[in-house]
Parts: C-alpha cells; sequence; structure tokens
C-alpha cells in the first residue's frame, strides 16, 4: 500500500524526514519495502513566460522560444511541444536542474545542460507535468496560469495552489491483522503514537434530517453479511476532471484519476480506508437499494465489462429490478457515473470480512474495496466516510447533500470490546515492567479507550477500526510494538530445562550415512519432490518402492503440468541430475539423496490419513568407478559396486539380518535387481536401470542404483546406536584357501551360504578371491577359489581346522557337485 | 707401532677432503682392503709384544673409526651438496585421486543450524510434509476464511471443502509445533528441520519448496527477552558477533506479539551500502496455540521462530539464485 508522505502529513505533524519516517514505521510493525521520490530531483525549475516562439530553421516540429525567468535577458529554448505558446506562463528547468524523466516503467536521473538542438541554441527546458511528476500528462507542456509570478521557483508557486513538486511515497507491507492501516489516517494514527504528536482526522458535519419519506429505501435482506448500509444522496453535481492538487495525491499514490467524483470516492476510501461507491442515482430504479446474497446461476457484467458467474452466497447490491453491484468488489456499468450524471446516490457499508473473501476468491477479482472488506473496515466509519465525500464533491464539483437523502441502515450493530490488561502480565511477557501509565498513554494515542479498573489492571475498550485486538494478548503487542522492540533489553542470562535432549535417532543416522557415502565418493542432492503425473506414474510401479503399492499422489493446483505429483520415489529426480551433469560434459557420476517419497494409502496407520509417505535412501552411479590415471583406465561402476556400498553403509549402521536376493527377470525399468531385506522384511533393492529408460536420459552407460527405505533402516539400526564392546580375539587366526570347479550356472553366493553353514562355529570368515573361466577348466564350468579364517578363543590345532575344511569340501560336494580344484 | 700410531692420528687431523674424489683417496689411502695404511698396521699387530697388544689394538681401533667417521662426513656433506642421486621413481607424477563425495550445501547448513541449537538444549522434532489442515493451519491460529491463509500460497491435495477442510503439503514447519505439543506437555523445547512447499511463481529468489528450520521453547516464564536473546545468539554465530541485526514487530497468526529479524547484509554496490535482510520470523506463541494442544496459556509462556534455510545459504555462501540448489551441477555441488 502506498502512502504519500506529504499527504500523510495532513494528518499529523511530525518533524521525520521520509526515511526517518519509514524507518519508525518499519520498527513499529508497518514495515516500509520502498520509498520513492516523486519530483524533480534537485532546486532549479522556476516560472517562465513564454514571449515569443520563432520557427526553428532547421526542423519542422521544433521551434525556438524566448522565455523571461525574471532575467536581464529572456533564454532560448527549443521546444518540441504541440501546446507551446507566446504569452504563456510556463515551468522552466534551468541548466543544472535534474529532474527524474520517464523511461520506460522507471525514472532516470537527467541533468540539463546548455546544448544545441539541430543547430539551435537551447538554455533549458520547458517541461509537461509528466516530466515534472505532478500529473499523468504526456500530451504537452504544463501551462501555468496567467497570474504566476514570472521567475519565482515553481515549488513555491505550487505550494499557494496547493500542490508539491516533490513528494516520497512509502510503500508499506500491510500484515492482514491491520485493516486500521490500510488509509493514511490509519498510518497517521501510528506516527501520531510513536512521536506522541496528535492525530487531525478532518471535521466533517453531517447535515441530514431524519426524513419520514425518504427519496429512497434500503432494505438489507441479509444482515449477516451485510450488518450496515450508509446511502447518501448529492445533486446537481457536474462530473468533470479532477483539479490538480486531486489527481497529484491519486497518482501518487499509484491510482489514475478518472473523474472528479470516483476520484473523491477514491480519495477518501485512501484517506480513511472506508471503501465507497457512487451510483448515478437516476439509473437506480425504484429509486431503491436492495441487499441480498446471490443464489448461483446469475450472472453479472462488472465495471470492466467482463460478464461473471456470481457465487452463491456472494452479496449482492441491487436497485428494484436488478443487480447494480457486486458488493464489495465492483460496480456495473449500469449504474455508473458517466458525464452526464447530476444526482448520486453515495454508498458507504460495512460488509462481513468472510462473504467477501469468499465472493471475491471465487471470482478471482482482487479490488482494492474487496481488499480492505475482506479484512475488516472501520464498523463505526461508514457516516463520516459517506458525508466526508459528500462533503468534497460538493466543494469540487457542486452540488448539494440532500439532507432528506440519508439513510443509515444498520441491522447488526457492532459493541465494543472490552479486555482487561494486567500490568503484571506486561511484564512476565515481554520480560521487562511496563507501568500502568505508560500502558495507558499508548493505548490511548493508537484510540482504545483506558480506564483503570483495579491497581494493576487496565479495562480497555477497542476500537471499531481494530477487529484484530481480540484478547489481553493483543493489546500487549499493541503495547510493545509502539514502546519498541528495540527497547525491549535482552537478558545477559537465560533459562534451559532441567533434561537433557535426546538426540534423535534418524538424524544421528542421516549424519553417519552421509559421511559413508561421501567416503565412497557420492555427491549429495537435493531434488524437486514435484513431477509430472506420467513420470511419476512410470516410475510408480516393482520392482521400485519395496513392497508398497498406491497411487501417485497428485495436487489440486500444481504450478504447472511439469509438477502436478508427488515424488513416489526419488530416481526420477535422480536421473534427472544424471542426465543434466551428463550433459555438461561429467562423466563419473555418483550421487545419492534423502528425502520424502509419497503414496496413496488405503490400509490406514498413516500419520495423515490415505497419505504414507516415508524417507528414502536413493544412491546412484554412472560411468567410471574411479578417477582417471596415469597406470590406470577407469572402469565403469556396475552393480557389484553399487552392492559393495550398499553392504558396507548397512553394516555400518548395524542393521541386523541383511539379506539379498538376487531377481533375474528384467521389467521396464530394470535389467535384473537385488530385493534387500532385513529380519526378514523388504527395506529396499538394488538394480541396474533398463536400458530402454536411461536411454530417455540420454545416459549410455548403465545407472546402477540403490533405494532403501530409510524410515525402516532407521527403525532397524536405532536400538544398535548404542555400541556394546566385544573382547578382541588374543588367539592367532588360521587363513586356508579352497578352490573348487563348479558348474557354470552355480551361484557364488549359495556357496558361501553352504560354506559358512558347514565352518561353524570355527569359520570367522569367508570369502571369494578368485574367479576363473578358461583353460584348464572344463567347458561350461568355473573355478571359485575362496579365502577361510578360522579361529576361536584358543589356538586352533591343525587337525581341527583339517575337519572344518573337509566339512566345507563336502558340504559343496554334496550341494553344488563341486570339485576340489587340483 | 705407538708411534706411527700418534703419528697418524695427527695427520688425520690436517686431512680436507674439498671433493668426493678426494674421500675416495682417503678411504683408500688409509682403509683400503689391500694397502690402506690403517689396514696395513691392523696385520702388523702380530708383531707387536703380546703385552702391548691390547693398548696397540685399542688404539689402532680407535684411529680407525676416526679415519671412517672423517670419510663418512665428507661424503655425507660432499653428497648432500652435489644434490640429489638420479631418482629411481618418478616423484613428480600425479597422485592417485580417491573418488570424493559431498554433503549438498543445504544439508550442511540445515545441520550447522540444528546443531547450534541443540547446544542451547534444543531437541529435533521431525513431520510429515503432507498435512491437514488442523496442524497446518487451524490449530495454529489461522481462522477458516481469514486473510492470514494468503500469506503462504499453498498446494492442496484435498480441497479445503473436503471432509478434513483440506489436507495440504506443508507451507511451513509450524504444524511440527502441534504434532509435539499434542503428544508432550511444557516444557518443550523442540527444532525441527524440514521441506515446505509454497505454490509461488518460480525465480532467482523463489522455488515451490524449500527448507525451514522451526524452533519452539514453552515453559513457565518464557520472555520476548529470551527471544530476542536466542536469535541473537544465533545470529552471531551464523554471521559473526558484529553482525547488525533488527527485531522488529510483524504478524503471524501463531504468535502474538510477533516479531521479524533482518541483519545488515553490506552490499558495496547498493546506495546505502548495504540493506537489510529479512532471515526469520519469530514471537511469543499465540495463547491460542497453547489452548488448542491442551497447555493452559496463563501457566505457561513460549516463543517460537522460524526460519528459511535456502535464504540462510545463500547469505552465507554467496550464491544469488535460489534455483541453483535444486540443479545439482557437479561443478556446484563441489564447492561445498
Amino acid at each position: 500500500m502506498d502512502i504519500s508522505y506529504r499527504w500523510l502529513s495532513d494528518y499529523i505533524a511530525h518533524d521525520l524526514s521520509p526515511d526517518e519516517l519509514a524507518h519508525a514505521l518499519t520498527m513499529s510493525g508497518l514495515e516500509v519495502e520502498d520509498v520513492t521520490r516523486r519530483g524533480p530531483a534537485s532546486e532549479g525549475v522556476v516560472v517562465g513566460h513564454v514571449e515569443a516562439v520563432r520557427s526553428h530553421p532547421n526542423a519542422d516540429k521544433l521551434v525556438l522560444c524566448d522565455v523571461n525567468i525574471g532575467t536581464d535577458a529572456p533564454l532560448q529554448i527549443v521546444c518540441g511541444a504541440p501546446n507551446v505558446a507566446a504569452g504563456q506562463r510556463v515551468p522552466v528547468a534551468t541548466v543544472g536542474t535534474t529532474l527524474r524523466l520517464p523511461e520506460d516503467d522507471t525514472r532516470v536521473p537527467f541533468t540539463l545542460e546548455a546544448v544545441e538542438l539541430r543547430g539551435e541554441a537551447s538554455q533549458g527546458m520547458i517541461c509537461s507535468g509528466h516530466e515534472l511528476e505532478i500529473s499523468d500528462d504526456q500530451d504537452g507542456i504544463l501551462v501555468l496560469s496567467d497570474d504566476a509570478p514570472v521567475g519565482t521557483p515553481l515549488a513555491d508557486y505550487l505550494a499557494t495552489q496547493g500542490l508539491a513538486l516533490t513528494d516520497h511515497v512509502l510503500d508499506i507491507a500491510i500484515t492482514p491483522n491491520r485493516p486500521d492501516a490500510v488509509s493514511h489516517i490509519g498510518v497517521a494514527r501510528d506516527v501520531a503514537a510513536l512521536t506522541q504528536g496528535t492525530l487531525r482526522r478532518p471535521d466533517v458535519d453531517y447535515p441530514h434530517t431524519d426524513s419520514d419519506a425518504p427519496p429512497f429505501e434500503v432494505s438489507i435482506e441479509a444482515p449477516d453479511a451485510c450488518p450496515r448500509y450508509v446511502g447518501l444522496r448529492v445533486t446537481g453535481v457536474t462530473v468533470d476532471e479532477s483539479p490538480a492538487w486531486l489527481q497529484q495525491r491519486l497518482a501518487a499514490v499509484g491510482l489514475r484519476p478518472r473523474n472528479n467524483v470516483v476520484d473523491i470516492t477514491n480519495y477518501v476510501m485512501y484517506e480513511c480506508g472506508q471503501p465507497l461507491h457512487a451510483f448515478d442515482y437516476d439509473r437506480l430504479q425504484g429509486p431503491a437499494i436492495r441487499v441480498r446474497l446471490a443464489e448461483g446461476g446469475e450472472t453479472f457484467t462488472t465495471l470492466d465489462d467482463v460478464s461473471r458467474d456470481v457465487p452463491a452466497g456472494a452479496l449482492l447490491i441491487c436497485d428494484a429490478n436488478a443487480p447494480v453491484a457486486l458488493a464489495g468488489i465492483m460496480g456495473s456499468a449500469n449504474s455508473e457515473v458517466t458525464g452526464d450524471t447530476t444526482d448520486l446516490l453515495i454508498e458507504s457499508a460495512y460488509f462481513n470480512p468472510v462473504t467477501i473473501r469468499k465472493a471475491a476468491k471465487a471470482l478471482q477479482l482482487s479490488t482494492d474495496s474487496s481488499y480492505r472488506f475482506e479484512r475488516g473496515v472501520d464498523a463505526d466509519g461508514q457516516v463520516w466516510a459517506a458525508f466526508r465525500a459528500a462533503v468534497l464533491i460538493a466543494e469540487i464539483a457542486g452540488g448539494e447533500i440532500d439532507p432528506d437523502g440519508f439513510r443509515d441502515a444498520h441491522p447488526r450493530p457492532q459493541e465494543p470490546l472490552m479486555l482487561d490488561l494486567r500490568v503484571e502480565r506486561v511484564a512476565q511477557l515481554l520480560g521487562t515492567p511496563l507501568t500502568a501509565g505508560t500502558l495507558t498513554q499508548i493505548l490511548s494515542a493508537l484510540g482504545f479507550g483506558v480506564d483503570a479498573a483495579a491497581d494493576d489492571v487496565l479495562r480497555c475498550e477497542v476500537p471499531l477500526f481494530r477487529p484484530d485486538v481480540r484478547q489481553e494478548v493483543d493489546l500487549i503487542e499493541e503495547v510493545a510494538r509502539i514502546y519498541g522492540y528495540d527497547q525491549i533489553p535482552t537478558p545477559s542470562h537465560t533459562r534451559i530445562p532441567t533434561h537433557t535432549p535426546q538426540a534423535l535417532p534418524s538424524t544421528t543416522l542421516r549424519a553417519q550415512a552421509r559421511t559413508i557415502l561421501t567416503g565412497t565418493g557420492h555427491r549429495e542432492v537435493f531434488t524437486n519432490s514435484m513431477l509430472r503425473k506420467e513420470t511419476a506414474d512410470r516410475f510408480n510401479q516393482p520392482p521400485l518402492g519395496g513392497a508398497k503399492d498406491g497411487a501417485v499422489v497428485e495436487t489440486l493446483n500444481p504450478i504447472s503440468r511439469e509438477m502436478a505429483a508427488l515424488r513416489p520415489t526419488l530416481l526420477p529426480g535422480m536421473l534427472d541430475v544424471l542426465q543434466f551433469n551428463h550433459n555438461h560434459g561429467q562423466d563419473a557420476l555418483h550421487f545419492f539423496e534423502l528425502g520424502h517419497v509419497f503414496r496413496q494409502d488405503t490400509d490406514g496407520g498413516t500419520v495423515v490419513q490415505g497419505y504414507a509417505e516415508h524417507e528414502a535412501l536413493l544412491i546412484a552411479s554412472c560411468g567410471p568407478v574411479d578417477t582417471a590415471a596415469w597406470d590406470r583406465t577407469p572402469r565403469p561402476a556396475d552393480v557389484f559396486d553399487m552392492k559393495g556400498v550398499v553392504d558396507a553403509l548397512l553394516r555400518d549402521l548395524r542393521v541386523p539380518d541383511v539379506a539379498m536376493e538376487a531377481v533375474y527377470e528384467s521389467s521396464d525399468l530394470t535389467q535384473h535387481h537385488l530385493t534387500i531385506t532385513a529380519q526378514g522384511a523388504p527395506i529396499g533393492m538394488i538394480a541396474t536401470l533398463a536400458p530402454a529408460l536411461t536411454a530417455d536420459y540420454d545416459l549410455e552407460q548403465d545407472v546402477c542404483i540403490a533405494e532403501l527405505d530409510w524410515a525402516a533402516v532407521i527403525a532397524l539400526a536405532a536400538p544398535h546406536l548404542e555400541r556394546r564392546f566385544t573382547p578382541v580375539q588374543r588367539f592367532p587366526v588360521v587363513e586356508r584357501d579352497l578352490a573348487v570347479v563348479v558348474d557354470d550356472a552355480t551361484p557364488a553366493g549359495a556357496m558361501l551360504d553352504a560354506i559358512r553353514a558347514a565352518g561353524e562355529p570355527l569359520l570367522n570368515a569367508a570369502d571369494v578371491f578368485d574367479l576363473y573361466q578358461g583353460k584348464g577348466i572344463p567347458e561350461g564350468q568355473k573355478s571359485v577359489a575362496f579365502t577361510l579364517r578360522f579361529g576361536a578363543d584358543r589356538t586352533l590345532t591343525d587337525s581341527e581346522v583339517d575337519a572344518k575344511m573337509r566339512a566345507i569340501l563336502t558340504a559343496l560336494q554334496s550341494n553344488f557337485d563341486a570339485e576340489l580344484r587340483g | 707401532m705407538l708411534d706411527r700410531i700418534d703419528a697418524l692420528r695427527e695427520e688425520l687431523t690436517d686431512v680436507t677432503l674439498t671433493t668426493l674424489d678426494e674421500a675416495e683417496d682417503f678411504r683408500i689411502t688409509y682403509l683400503g682392503q689391500r694397502s690402506g695404511i690403517i689396514t696395513n698396521l691392523f696385520k702388523k699387530i702380530g708383531q707387536v709384544a703380546p703385552a702391548d697388544r691390547p693398548t696397540v689394538g685399542k688404539q689402532l681401533n680407535a684411529l680407525k673409526q676416526r679415519a671412517e667417521a672423517i670419510h663418512q662426513e665428507a661424503v655425507d656433506r660432499l653428497e648432500q651438496a652435489a644434490g640429489p642421486a638420479a631418482p629411481d621413481v618418478d616423484l613428480t607424477l600425479p597422485g592417485r585421486t580417491p573418488r570424493v563425495g559431498s554433503v549438498h550445501p543445504l544439508a550442511q547448513t540445515l545441520h550447522d543450524i540444528t546443531r547450534l541449537f541443540e547446544r542451547f538444549g534444543f531437541a529435533v522434532a521431525e513431520g510429515p510434509e503432507i498435512e491437514d489442515d488442523w496442524h497446518n493451519f487451524t490449530a495454529l491460529n489461522f481462522p477458516p476464511e481469514h486473510p492470514a491463509r494468503d500469506m503462504q500460497d499453498t498446494f492442496f491435495v484435498e480441497p479445503p471443502e473436503g471432509p478434513r477442510n483440506g489436507v495440504v503439503l506443508r507451507t511451513h514447519t509450524s504444524p511440527v509445533q502441534i504434532r509435539v505439543m499434542e503428544n508432550t506437555a511444557p516444557p518443550v523445547r523442540i527444532i525441527a528441520p524440514g521441506r515446505v512447499y509454497r505454490n509461488e511463481a518460480i525465480s532467482y529468489k523463489s522455488f515451490c519448496l524449500f527448507h525451514q528450520v522451526e524452533g519452539l521453547y514453552v515453559d513457565e516464564g518464557v520472555t520476548l527477552g529470551d527471544l530476542k536473546h536466542i536469535l541473537r545468539t544465533f545470529a552471531e554465530a551464523f554471521f559473526g558477533a558484529d553482525v547488525q541485526m533488527r527485531f522488529r514487530p510483524s504478524y503471524f497468526p501463531f504468535t502474538e506479539p510477533s516479531a521479524e529479524v533482518d541483519i545488515w547484509w553490506a552490499d558495496p554496490e547498493h546506495p546505502d551500502g548495504g540493506r537489510w535482510m529479512e532471515i526469520l520470523g519469530s514471537g511469543m506463541v499465540h495463547p491460542n496455540v497453547l489452548e488448542a494442544v491442551g497447555a493452559d496459556p496463563e501457566r505457561y509462556t513460549g516463543y517460537a521462530f522460524g526460519m528459511g534455510v535456502e535464504r540462510i545459504a545463500m547469505l552465507r555462501y554467496g550464491i544469488d539464485d535460489i534455483r541453483t540448489f535444486y540443479e545439482n551441477d557437479v561443478r556446484f555441488l563441489q564447492q561445498f
């Protein structure tokens, strides 16, 4: 909301500069986001008299003007404005003056110099209202009245006309709790409280009779939606352009001047916050005003010439026949003030904020008026605003206030809220004591009625323009913000509860996983949780997502189709990352991500019913596993690299009883994969992705991924976070190798399982150290060599180890037809 | 014999060796296997009277050691001066670099913020990203149809007109306050990091999702002064002890009084030499929020604060486009 520095000073006398004012307001809750200067950036614009206009010898569209600015000789100024003429009094920017000239949508400082234009000297510039930021008029130079004193600074002359040459506009970000501050008087009230000044609200007379025979009727059929409707008739007006001072003020706050009647209703709205509407009285049927709720199915054409479907429950202002306005939002051309209008009905109403908000939202139409009504206007401000506008209209547009033409339909009067404010409570909340005197002074300045109810309790009457103040704590905030948050001392000590917070296992385990995975050379990524619905569906299928199923979750109001669904797995985001980096010349791509994934749920038991959400971990590798070096050629990462990383990770996190089962069938997404279980329950999978999938992401090399249900991993690992020491074996370890020849298809994993079973309890570790096919091994067979470590809490004898070796060999022979390799 | 030894000892004191060749000549002259002077004396030890042999042997040994020491010292000194021997390994070849990983800058910043507050006794709490209306809005004192709901552009999963008044992607981490307090009686002192969503146009300064850290402390006797204290502590830890900050009134439905914190960010290009940057929102927990979770607002007071992690990471690392975080360019990631 724009506030004019000069306009504001109509209501409060203060000695703050624009920047000081901005700071004071910001520090009291009205955040000033920007201060913009309007008008020339320096002195030097004076009133000049055009003594003669001569043609320019070298240009058709330019003329030479002799302009007297009160100096000895007139200046020659080259001018291109069509309306310049001898005898005019005009604003002249002299050499050295800095103007802020319009350029695109902004203004750029420009300092005038003595120049030659097409060969003729020009010693200044005759300015338009637009160039001086006084008005929007760009069509020609600004012509002043004939009595403007030649040679005086323009600012001085304009001041005598009620116009300001310079102003500052403060752009205030109004928080939703401050409907009172959406006006100059509202902001001035805060300034008054901050500077201990006095708010000056213009005095307005209310000339009216309580006539029994009103010229028009007001009937309210929806009193909850329209608790108050004030109508006031003004007759005999002449609709015309607004005077310059009014146009200037509206322009300062970003409004386009229209005509004097509409401009005055806007002016009063920006003055006091009450939206007004002026109807052409003669175009109202009846004449009558009927306020009713829309039933749905009606259409209405608003002032902007758009035919709109009126949502049921929206409030309509109707005359005897038909709707004439969407209450609180916008009027209609059918009753609009035009150049021919002579009699007006000024509407000044209080509409229910929720009614207006719902209608404006349904219509997707937000106006200055709806913005104020949905926040809540002063429920006591309607009569003042109506007469304030009427008086100004009578002054500016002629006409008279019809003393019989005043209606104040007020079916739901509001009583001011009374609140007790405990002096002690203020200290409790703010941490610093404030006296009853300070509290009273601040609240009174803000318009609250304050009485001492008891020694330490203040009885406060909340003014109706502060609908946001509902409780004692709201009063405390009012006090605190004017007193100044910066004045509230920061204690040198602070209390901490005596209980020690426990580290959350998920935080600890996540940090552990990051350490491991960065150690294995993976970079962490953060990807978007939202993606195309089609993409989400493509990835929401086995074997991804473990044992979980459920449809993809969609948002009802996505930013775009590209982000219409929530990720059911981290894989699509990861593939985007691989693709992006691959296309930017990176080849060794090793990443991981921790993030939430989402599915619809029908089983129940989720935090928010209907939605299964859990944290997942995705690890991905594509491209060389090592960096290249002078003695090695990098090898592309494969599924065994991923298997090793996952194995190391789960082992380090102490996830118990991890098993992996190979699945050789391919799917739309995978070439083959391994399912991972812990204690028999699925916790994830490892896969080599299908080439058809990775090709869609421009990736030529195999992509291997591991996807873990991180929430499940945390649950399994959390009990093992606490470590217990096991004595290190002090006795010698015996290492033996065993090489066997088996059928090509015999799985090494199963052989290792058999070895471990047969080697118990002396066998401590078993691993494959060589795999060989070729010369010396029969066709269709392979040699698998195992390294075996035996140990116990004593020194093993050779015969003990020999016995175990025989048992192991026997197990391999009987289970796999293995033959000892000679 | 002993005289000869004495003479040789005397001779050795005058030896100066200035080249490796001289050192080798010296060795051959005195210590050579075949005809070294000292070697030869050892050969003649049999001719010494048996009674004198131990003395002579001892002195001869000392002489030999002395000659060896002179030679070795000269060789060491001269070899060092002559520079290294020809290498049999080229140590200038590059090392075999292991593949290195990295933690995402947002994760690092989240971690650092969380850790700082953990040092002040805050426990970490987490919550879901799909939230119901109660936790995201209503319990936090956002009345239905209040313009405050427009402060956060919301993604809906179920419409507000639905049976649960809407299911949303959480617009802030504040619902974690409610979830914790629903299950825990005061004192509550938590920090809640997590991802939040806003239906805003994507640009260099706003993304459709970002991360927040929420803090909450509810206890007897918590004041606005305490809030100022913890936030100053945070700002100093993150932006330096000389950070300039300001604490100004604002509005959030779930806190009253509410405040925003700005820090002064020096920027030589800016006409004012810098500008105030908002880093977080905060305030005293609204009594309606305490009532919504069954805590007595007369007995307990509390403060809450919430900060945008991206904003803080951008300031901290000098990143000027929020989208960079979600692009995951390796050349970006490897800088952290």
